[in-house]
C-alpha cells in the first residue's frame, strides 16, 4: 500500500523528505501536561535520537507515534499523508513498529507465536497451524541473526537479552517505514548485533528513533536528534555539530558540571567493618567476601543479572545465602527480611531496585512513604500525629532536597524524580548506619541525580557506610571510593580510587581484561 | 564479530524436561482418578459395570461443564463466581417451564446457552471494558443471578421435562451414557478452539494481560469473549444438572461454586492464569466427584463431607501451585 | 486499543509544570463516605412518605440495632480487604460463635466470663488457619475462607447433629437488650465501635502498616514493614468480629441456628465496597464502611416493610455492590480531578 523504498533515502533533514513527521503534539492526563508541544522529524534511511531527562515527555511522544495514545493537539504525517493511528495494531498495519522498553512478549508462547502475532498463519477451520508458525519464525530469526534461538522455546524461559532480541527483531520485521527503539539496550551487553539490523533496516529506507540514556551509543549510531525539555521540542540537531556540553544543556537547561569530587575518606582502618562478607554462595553467587567501613562508598559494577539483585536481597535477608557468612559491626548475624536487617547492630536500609513495584506506596502521602519503616516516630500515645509525620519525614526529605509541600501528597501524583528522593529519604529516615541503594538515581533526571549524590556524600562523611549498585557506569566513577565488577556471580576485580574508570570497570564486566575487546565496546 | 554476549553464563534452559511436562498436563489427575477407581472397585465390586459407570459419568457431567467453563476464566486470568448463579438459573427455568420432547430438550439447551451467554456478556462487558476487578464484579452477577432464580421459584420444588431428565442420563445401545457425549463433545470444541487465534490469546492475556495488548491482541475482545463461550458451559452445566435432578432449586448452583474452583486446580490449571486446560479440569471434576462416592462408600458420615471437600480444595490448590512451580524451575 | 498497565499515566509530575496544583483533592474517600452519609439521612426521610411509622426514632432506633451487626463484621471484612484479601468464611464463624455461645456456655453460667471470651478465642484460631493458608501455602484468599467455611460448616453440622440445642449466654442478652442513658445498649456499642475502629484503622501505626501492605507487599517487605505479622491478624480480627457477632445475634433472638451467618455475607462485602474501598486493597476508610453498612440496614428494613420477596432484594443488593464498584472505579476519579483543575 505504500512505496517501501523512496527513491531519496539519503540526504539531509527536511520535512518535506521526512517519512514521518509530527508537529505541535500535546497531550495532557488529567490536570498534568505530560506533552505541551513536541516537533519531530524522521527521515528515511537515518537514524534518529530522542533525547530528554526523565519525564520530559519522551514516553508520551513515544506513545503517541506508535498509536497507543492519542494527542490532544497537533497532527502526524507518514510519507506525506496524514497520519493518526487508533492503536498500536492500526500504527503497524501503516508499518511502523516499536520495539518497547518493557518488553511485550508473551512469556508462555513460543518465540514464533510471539514473533507472528497477532496474525498467525492458518490451518483449516481457523485453527493455527503450527507447523507453519514454526516455519515463518525459524525464518525470521534467520534472517536477523538469531538462528541459534529455538523458535519453539517458551519465550519466558529465555535468557533475559535474548528477549530482548526477539522484542527488537519483531519490531524490525514489522516496521516497513519507521521503527521506534524505545531503549533497546537496556539488557543487551553490546551493541554490535542492534547495530546491525538497524543498519540493514536503514538500508531499505526504513526512518528509525532511537531512544537511549547512553550519549555514546547515541552518537556511534545516530546522525540526528531531538531534544525534549518538558514537554516542549526544545531542538533538533545534528549530531556532529553539536557537542556532549551542548546536548546536556538542552537537555537541563543549564550547563552540566560534571567532576568527580574528591572526597576524603574518614575511615580509620582500626574501626571495625559496619558490614562484612565471607565466602557468600547461594542462587547465582559464589564466594564472595568484602567488608564495607564506616564513611565509605562502595559501588558494585556489573552487567544485567550478574548476581547483583541476589547480592542486595541476600544482605536484608529476602534471599538466603546457601553458605558463607554476614557480619555486622563484627558480629554474625542472619536476617530474616529488611526488617530484621533494619534492627540488628547499626542498622541496615535497603533501597530497591523497581521503584513502582518495589518502592513507593502510591495511594499514601509522600510523608507517610517516607517515615513507614519508623512510623513508631510520628505516634503520640498510641495514635499518630500527622504533624509529628510531616516534621519526621522533612527532617529527611531536607536531606534530599526534597520540596517539603510534596510531602502531603499522594506519592502516586509526584514525578519519578521525587518519588525516588521520597525513597532515599526513606532509607535516612530510618537511621540505619548502613545504606544498601540498588540503582538510586535509576531513571532520574539529571538535577535529581545530583541531589542524591550529595545527599549520600553527606551520609558518608558523617560516618554512614554505603553500599551501591548502578547501571550507569559514570555514577560509579564520581561516587565510589572503592568499587567491585561482578561477572557470573563472582567478583572479577576490585578497584580503589583513582583506578576507578569506565575503561577498566567494563572490562572487568565483561569478565576478562583482554584490550581488544575492552576497545570494541568503548567505541 | 566478536560476540560476547555468548560468553554470558546461561541460566535458562529452554524447554521443560519429560517428566515435568508430564507431572504439569492431564497425566497426573488421570493417575489420580484411576487410581482412586481400583479403591472404588474393590469397596464396590458392582462399580465396573456399565450402569454404574454411566450414573457415575452422569454426575461428573454438571460439575465438569462448570469446571470447564471456571477453567477457561482461570487460564485467562481471573475468577468467576457467577457460575453458581447461571447455573440456578437455567434450573428453576427448566422446572419451572418444562418443554417436552426432543424438540423441547432442543430448545431447552438453546434458553441454557442463551442464559449463560447473556450473564457471560455481562460479566464480560463488566470485567473486560470496564475493568472491573473480576471477583468483585462476578460476585455482583451472582448474588442478582441468585435473586432472579428466586424469583422464578421461590422454594424448591417444580419438575424438569421427562424427556430431558431421562434421555439425557441414559445409555445408547445400553452402553454409552449420553452425558458422556457432551462431555466429549465440548471437549472437542475445546480443542479445536485452543488452537485457534482465540485459544492462544486466551493463554496469552492471562500470562500478561499489557504484553498481550502490545502484542497486537485486541484483549478486551479475547476476555469478553471467554466470558460468554464460560457462560455458556454454565448454561450447559445446568441443563445436565436439571436433567440429574429432575427438579428446581434457586440455589441448586451454589455448592458447585467451590467444587468448580477445586476441579480447576485439582487438575493443575495455576490460578494465576496462563496455563491449564480443559480436559484435566474434566478429570479433576471427575475425581472430585468419585472422592464423594468413595467417602460414602467408606462410611464416613455425610456431615463430614464439607470438611474433605474443603481440605482437598486447598490440598488441590498448593498442589497445582507446586506444579507450576516445578514447570518454572526446570 | 485498550491503554493497559504498561502504557501507564506519564511520569511527568510537579517538576515541570509550573506547580498549577493544589493540595485540594477529590478522594474517593470523602467522596463516598459523605455521599453515602446523605443517602442515609435521605433513605430514612422519604420512608416516611411510604410508611409514616418508618421514619420515626424508634424505627431509627432499630436500624441502628440491627446495623450493629453489620457494622461489626464489615470492620472485619473491611480489614481483611484493606490488605487485598477477602473473607469468605464469615457465615461459618458467625454461627460458630452463636453455636459455642448456646451450647458451650448457654443460659445462667457462672463461667461465661472467661468461656465467652473462649468462643472468641476459638473463633480467632479459624481465622488464624485462614491467614495460615493464604501466607505459607499462598492459596488465594478468597478459596482459602471458602474451604474454611466449608469446613468449619461441616464441623458444626456434626458437632450439632444438625440440631443446635442451648440458650443464650446472661452477658449477650444483657447487650442486646439493656439501655444505656436511654438508648439501647448496642447503639452505644456501635457509637463507640466506628469510633474505635476508625481510629485503629486510620490512625494506629497497625492501621497505617495494613494500608502499606494492602497497596504493596514487596515494597512493604523492603521498607522493613514486619508483613508476615501484619497479614497475619486481618482474618483473626474478622473471625473474632464474626464469633462476637454470632454471640451477639443469639442474645438478640436468644438461640442459635446452622444458617444463621448466610446472610450477612454479602452484605459485610457490600457495606465495605459501598463505604468507598477499594476491593483491590489498599484504600478507603472504616467511617465510610459504617456509612455503607448503615445504608444497606435501612435498604433492608425498607424493603421488608414494603413486603417485597427475598429475591428482589437480593437483586437489589446485588445491584447497589455493581453501582457503587462502577461509580468507584479510580478512573472516574480522575476524570472529577481533572474538572476540578
Amino acid at each position: 500500500m505504500f512505496d517501501n523504498q523512496p527513491e531519496h533515502s539519503i540526504g539531509g533533514t527536511g520535512a518535506d523528505r521526512a517519512a514521518l513527521s509530527a508537529a505541535g503534539l500535546h497531550k495532557a492526563y488529567g490536570a498534568t501536561v505530560a506533552l505541551e508541544h513536541a516537533d519531530i522529524s524522521l527521515v528515511a534511511g537515518k537514524v534518529h535520537a530522542l533525547l530528554g531527562e526523565n519525564g520530559a515527555g519522551k514516553s508520551t511522544l513515544v506513545r503517541i507515534l506508535t498509536g497507543a495514545v492519542a494527542p490532544d493537539a497537533g497532527g502526524m504525517m507518514l510519507n506525506g499523508k496524514p497520519y493518526a493511528p487508533h492503536s498500536l495494531l492500526d500504527a503497524r498495519t501503516r508499518k511502523v513498529a516499536t520495539a518497547f522498553q518493557e518488553l511485550s512478549l508473551i512469556p508462555n508462547l513460543s518465540v514464533a507465536q510471539n514473533l507472528l502475532l497477532p496474525n498467525l498463519p492458518r490451518a483449516f477451520a481457523s485453527m493455527v497451524s503450527t507447523r507453519r508458525t514454526l516455519e515463518a519464525g525459524a525464518e525470521i530469526l534467520a534472517r536477523h541473526g538469531l538462528d541459534r534461538i529455538d523458535p519453539a522455546a517458551e519465550v519466558g524461559r529465555l535468557a533475559l537479552a535474548d528477549r530482548q532480541r526477539i522484542e527488537i527483531t519483531r519490531a524490525i520485521d514489522n516496521a516497513g517505514q519507521v521503527l521506534i527503539l524505545d531503549e533497546p539496550t537496556a539488557s543487551l551487553a553490546e551493541t554490535d548485533w542492534l547495530f546491525d539490523q538497524i543498519r540493514k533496516a536503514t538500508q531499505r529506507g526504513v526512518a528509525v528513533l532511537y531512544i537511549s540514556h547512553r550519549l555514546a551509543e547515541v552518537r556511534e549510531i545516530c546522525t540526528e536528534a531531538t531534544v525534549l525539555r518538558n514537554g516542549t521540542t526544545i531542538a533538533s540537531v545534528d549530531l556532529g555539530d553539536a557537542s556532549d556540553g551542548d546536548i546536556f544543556e538542552m537537555m537541563v537547561g543549564r550547563k552540566f558540571a560534571h567532576q568527580r569530587k574528591p572526597r576524603v575518606m574518614r575511615s580509620a582502618s582500626g574501626e571495625a567493618a559496619r558490614l562484612a562478607v565471607m565466602d557468600l554462595c547461594g542462587h547465582d553467587l559464589q564466594d564472595m567476601s568484602f567488608e564495607l567501613r564506616p564513611g565509605e562508598i562502595l559501588g558494585v559494577a556489573a552487567l544485567e543479572g550478574q548476581g547483583q539483585q541476589e547480592l542486595f536481597r541476600m544482605l536484608v535477608g529476602i534471599e538466603r545465602p546457601h553458605s558463607g557468612r554476614i557480619e555486622v559491626d563484627g558480629a554474625p548475624v542472619k536476617f530474616s527480611g529488611p526488617r530484621d536487617a533494619l534492627k540488628i547492630g547499626s542498622g541496615i536500609a535497603y533501597l530497591p531496585e523497581e521503584r513502582k513495584t518495589e518502592g513507593i506506596f502510591s495511594g499514601l502521602s509522600a510523608a507517610t512513604n517516607v517515615v513507614l519503616p519508623v512510623m513508631g516516630q510520628a505516634a503520640r500515645g498510641i495514635l499518630i500525629s500527622h504533624g509529628r509525620e510531616i516534621s519526621v519525614a522533612q527532617a529527611a526529605a531536607d536531606r534530599v532536597e526534597m520540596n517539603p509541600r510534596y510531602l502531603s501528597f499522594p506519592i502516586g501524583d509526584l514525578s519519578g524524580g521525587n518519588q525516588q528522593k521520597a525513597l532515599i529519604a526513606r532509607t535516612l529516615a530510618t537511621g540505619a548506619q548502613t545504606l544498601l541503594l540498588f540503582d538510586p538515581s535509576r531513571g532520574v533526571d539529571v538535577g535529581t541525580k545530583q541531589s542524591i549524590y550529595a545527599a549520600i556524600r553527606a551520609f558518608a562523611d558523617d560516618g554512614g557506610a554505603v553500599l551501591f549498585y548502578s547501571s550507569e557506569l559514570p555514577e560509579i566513577v564520581q561516587l565510589a571510593d572503592r568499587c567491585l565488577a561482578l561477572y557470573g556471580g563472582r567478583i572479577t576485580r576490585r578497584f580503589k580510587g583513582a583506578e576507578i574508570t569506565e575503561q577498566s570497570l567494563v572490562a572487568a564486566m565483561l569478565g576478562h581484561v583482554t584490550p581488544e575487546i575492552t576497545e570494541g565496546v568503548l567505541a | 564479530m566478536t560476540e560476547v554476549q555468548l560468553q554470558q553464563p546461561a541460566f535458562h534452559d529452554s524447554r521443560p524436561g519429560l517428566v515435568t511436562r508430564l507431572l504439569t498436563g492431564a497425566g497426573l489427575i488421570v493417575m489420580v482418578y484411576v487410581l482412586l477407581y481400583v479403591l472404588y472397585a474393590v469397596q464396590q465390586p458392582k462399580a465396573l459395570t456399565s450402569y454404574s459407570i454411566a450414573a457415575l459419568i452422569n454426575n461428573t457431567a454438571p460439575l465438569a461443564l462448570a469446571a470447564a467453563g471456571q477453567a477457561i476464566i482461570v487460564i485467562s486470568r481471573g475468577f468467576d463466581l457467577s457460575v453458581a448463579g447461571v447455573i440456578s438459573i437455567c434450573n428453576v427455568v427448566l422446572a419451572v417451564y418444562p418443554l417436552e420432547g426432543p424438540g423441547g430438550a432442543a430448545v431447552s439447551v438453546l434458553i441454557c446457552l442463551a442464559i449463560g451467554a447473556a450473564v457471560g456478556v455481562m460479566n464480560g462487558y463488566l470485567v473486560a471494558v470496564l475493568k472491573l476487578q473480576s471477583i468483585a464484579a462476578t460476585l455482583a452477577t451472582m448474588i442478582i443471578c441468585q435473586g432472579i432464580a428466586l424469583v422464578i421459584l421461590k422454594a424448591p420444588g417444580g419438575s424438569v421435562a421427562e424427556w430431558i431428565s431421562y434421555e439425557m442420563t441414559d445409555r445408547l445401545w445400553g452402553v454409552i451414557p449420553v452425558s458422556g457425549l457432551v462431555l466429549s463433545a465440548v471437549l472437542l470444541i475445546w480443542m479445536v478452539l485452543r488452537r485457534t487465534s482465540f485459544g492462544i490469546s486466551l493463554y496469552a492475556i492471562g500470562a500478561d494481560e499489557s504484553a498481550a495488548a502490545l502484542s497486537g491482541i485486541n484483549t478486551t475482545r479475547v476476555r469478553l469473549l471467554a466470558h460468554v463461550v464460560a457462560g455458556c458451559a454454565y448454561g450447559l452445566a445446568g441443563f445436565m444438572l436439571s436433567a440429574q435432578t429432575a427438579t428446581g432449586n434457586p440455589s441448586a448452583g451454589t455448592p458447585l461454586l467451590m467444587l468448580t474452583f477445586a476441579a480447576v486446580a485439582l487438575g493443575g490449571t495455576s490460578l494465576s492464569g496462563g496455563r491449564g486446560g480443559i480436559f484435566a479440569t474434566m478429570a479433576g471434576a471427575a475425581t472430585l466427584t468419585l472422592l464423594q462416592k468413595v467417602l460414602f462408600s467408606a462410611g464416613i458420615a455425610s456431615f463430614y463431607t464439607g470438611m474433605f471437600q474443603g481440605a482437598v480444595l486447598i490440598l488441590a490448590v498448593v498442589f497445582s501451585a507446586f506444579l507450576v512451580r516445578l514447570g518454572d524451575r526446570k | 486499543m485498550t491503554a493497559t498497565s504498561k502504557t501507564a499515566p506519564p511520569e511527568t509530575g510537579f517538576t515541570q509544570n509550573g506547580d498549577t496544583r493544589g493540595s485540594a483533592r477529590v478522594t474517593r474517600e470523602t467522596v463516598s463516605t459523605v455521599s453515602v452519609a446523605i443517602l442515609c439521612v435521605m433513605l430514612l426521610l422519604s420512608a416516611r412518605l411510604i410508611n409514616p411509622a418508618l421514619g420515626s426514632w424508634s424505627q431509627v432506633e432499630t436500624v441502628l440495632v440491627l446495623g450493629f451487626f453489620l457494622v461489626v463484621l464489615s470492620f472485619g471484612q473491611g480489614v481483611v480487604i484493606l490488605t487485598g484479601g477477602l473473607d469468605l468464611s464469615l457465615p461459618a464463624t458467625i454461627t460458630m460463635g452463636g453455636i459455642l455461645a448456646t451450647s458451650w456456655v448457654g443460659a445462667g453460667n457462672p463461667g461465661e466470663w472467661y468461656l465467652l471470651p473462649g468462643v472468641l478465642v476459638a473463633c480467632g484460631l479459624v481465622g488464624l488457619a485462614t491467614s495460615a493458608g493464604v501466607i505459607w501455602l499462598r492459596v488465594p484468599p478468597f478459596i482459602m475462607s471458602m474451604a474454611m467455611s466449608i469446613i468449619v460448616a461441616s464441623g458444626l453440622l456434626g458437632y450439632t447433629r444438625g440440631t443446635p440445642r442451648g440458650a443464650a449466654p446472661d452477658a449477650a442478652v444483657v447487650l442486646m437488650k439493656s439501655h444505656v442513658f436511654g438508648l439501647p445498649t448496642p447503639v452505644v456499642a456501635l457509637v463507640i465501635f466506628a469510633i474505635a475502629g476508625w481510629l485503629f484503622q486510620s490512625r494506629t501505626v497497625y492501621g497505617r502498616y495494613l494500608y502499606a501492605v494492602g497497596t504493596n507487599v514487596d515494597a512493604a517487605r523492603n521498607a522493613g514493614v514486619p508483613v508476615t505479622l501484619i497479614r497475619i491478624l486481618p482474618y483473626v480480627i474478622s473471625a473474632v468480629c464474626a464469633g462476637f457477632v454470632g454471640i451477639a445475634l443469639v442474645g438478640y433472638s436468644n438461640g442459635a441456628t446452622l444458617r444463621m451467618g448466610d446472610d450477612y455475607l454479602l452484605p459485610s462485602i457490600a457495606a465495605v465496597v459501598i463505604g468507598g474501598s477499594s476491593i483491590l486493597g489498599g484504600r478507603g476508610t472504616f467511617l465510610g464502611t459504617v456509612g455503607g453498612a448503615l445504608l444497606l440496614t435501612i435498604l433492608g428494613t425498607i424493603i421488608s416493610a414494603l413486603g417485597l420477596e427475598f429475591g428482589l432484594r437480593t437483586i437489589i443488593e446485588g445491584s447497589i455492590i455493581l453501582f457503587a464498584l462502577l461509580v468507584l472505579r479510580e478512573e472516574l476519579f480522575q476524570k472529577l480531578r481533572s474538572f476540578g483543575r
